[in-house]
């Protein structure tokens, strides 16, 4: 009987899966994403320190969202995507 | 999923008969609805409409109000992950108010009439269903609000002094529209007392003030419902639509002084906002609620008895959601 009961989902929509994690953070370059949240940027200063103080990292990019309202522009996802190793998001709040 | 309530089973059968009285081919693509971009074709948005309790000849105005808050003006991706309260407010315009018994009078925002009541939880469930939208999961509302149960009303145009929302907005008279707005909760404004244009609009500021936090400012699309005995009372005087958002734009705006984080509150202009003066403590520079008079937009509905109206604030920020329109085909 289930056939006559229609999916309401898209159920060809590809589950969507997390990047691979490293195993250690030598030698990698990181980005730290600031999604323009009042405060994030402390958070994100702080985890700076953290990571240099405590791992290998090759480098440290800043980026900046333009508005936390909004996903991140194409042309910043693809910057992103092309030159980092491992990002990390100060998510809201 | 649902929305916690029993829902109508999606056959084969009552779903064809939705996708018959639209007119349109199942598979036709209406949008990708964010944030996870499921496809909206008109049989899957047929679907959800028959779980949400609409009959058949509901569905062209559900496919309008998709397109709508899928186009990117309306940002879906932040309203449907933002951990604020907002929801898809649905304001249907033109002929097929009547057509589909679409409540715009008493009990404006509340329970009793089926087309406001399932056209509304259609899109909510469509919104959840392809985009992705699962409560706790992605949408992480911090309260969320009643309204994403549904959230749909029509505009009273026959009582309304001015044009309508979707004339004023480019849309002939005959046109039926949707316009969707990112938005919070109803506020009700009382004000008996008022018999001048200036008196209840000075009412109205002291409301719209303080959307989302009184020291909130450059704010955009934000709907503000006028109850016919106010709208009578307002055109009566004499005042356009625009004679109102200048009134209101004009009478919310606050000196830099007022707005800075730890004065009366701590919260207040951002950082990258205050950095543009000298000394923003003892500024008396004048900035506005809202970023233009056009960002409040009117319409008149509810009932004819009683003096109220209701302010619905937008979920806007500086650049987040915007009222988007589409004509119903």
């Amino acid at each position: 009987m289930t056939d006559d009961y229609l999916d309401p989902t898209d159920s060809v929509a590809v589950p969507r899966k997390t990047a691979p994690r490293p195993a250690s953070l030598d030698g990698k370059v990181v980005t730290l994403l600031d999604i323009s949240k009042a405060k994030g940027d402390h958070l994100l200063d702080r985890v700076e320190e953290l990571l240099r103080e405590r791992t290998g990292v090759r480098t440290i990019v800043r980026k900046k969202k333009p508005t936390f309202a909004r996903p991140a522009p194409d042309a910043l996802r693809a910057e992103i995507v092309g030159a980092t190793d491992v990002l990390v998001e100060g998510l809201a709040d | 999923m649902t929305d916690g309530l029993p829902v109508v089973p999606p056959t084969r059968e009552r779903v064809a008969r939705a996708v018959e009285a639209c007119g349109r081919a199942a598979d036709e693509l209406i949008a990708l609805v964010p944030p996870n971009f499921g496809r909206a074709t008109v049989e899957k948005i047929a679907i959800n409409a028959v779980m949400a309790g609409c009959r058949p000849d509901y569905l062209p105005v559900v496919i309008a109000a998709v397109e709508a808050v899928c186009d990117e003006r309306f940002d879906l991706h932040g309203v449907s992950a933002t951990t604020n309260s907002t929801a898809q407010l649905i304001v249907v315009n033109g002929p097929v108010r009547e057509a589909l018994e679409i409540n715009c009078g008493a009990n404006l925002f509340g329970p009793g009439w089926r087309a406001n009541a399932t056209i509304g939880r259609a899109l909510r469930l469509v919104c959840v269903n392809l985009g992705g939208a699962v409560p706790g999961v992605v949408s992480m509302s911090t309260f969320a609000h009643p309204g994403r149960y549904t959230y749909c009303i029509g505009e009273w145009e026959a009582q309304n002094p001015w044009e309508s929302l979707a004339v004023e907005h480019g849309f002939a008279p005959t046109d039926s529209t949707v316009a969707l707005l990112a938005a919070d909760a109803p506020i009700t404004v009382y004000d008996q007392r008022s018999r001048t244009a200036a008196d209840l609009c000075a009412t109205l500021a002291g409301t719209l003030a303080v959307i989302e936090h009184h020291k909130m400012t450059h704010w955009g699309d934000t709907l503000l419902v006028l109850s016919p005995a106010h709208a009578a009372t307002i055109a009566g005087d004499g005042w356009s639509k625009a004679d109102v958002r200048r009134f209101l734009f004009e009478r919310l705006q606050w000196p830099v002084r007022e707005l800075v984080p730890g004065v009366n509150g701590g919260d207040g202009l951002p950082d990258h906002v205050l950095r543009k003066f000298a000394d923003p403590a003892h500024d008396a520079t004048l900035v506005p609620k809202f970023r233009a008079p056009e960002h409040i937009k009117l319409v008149v509905a509810g009932g004819t008895a009683g003096r109220f109206s209701a302010v619905v604030p937008g979920w806007t920020f500086s650049k987040g959601s915007n009222l988007v329109f589409r004509r119903i085909r």
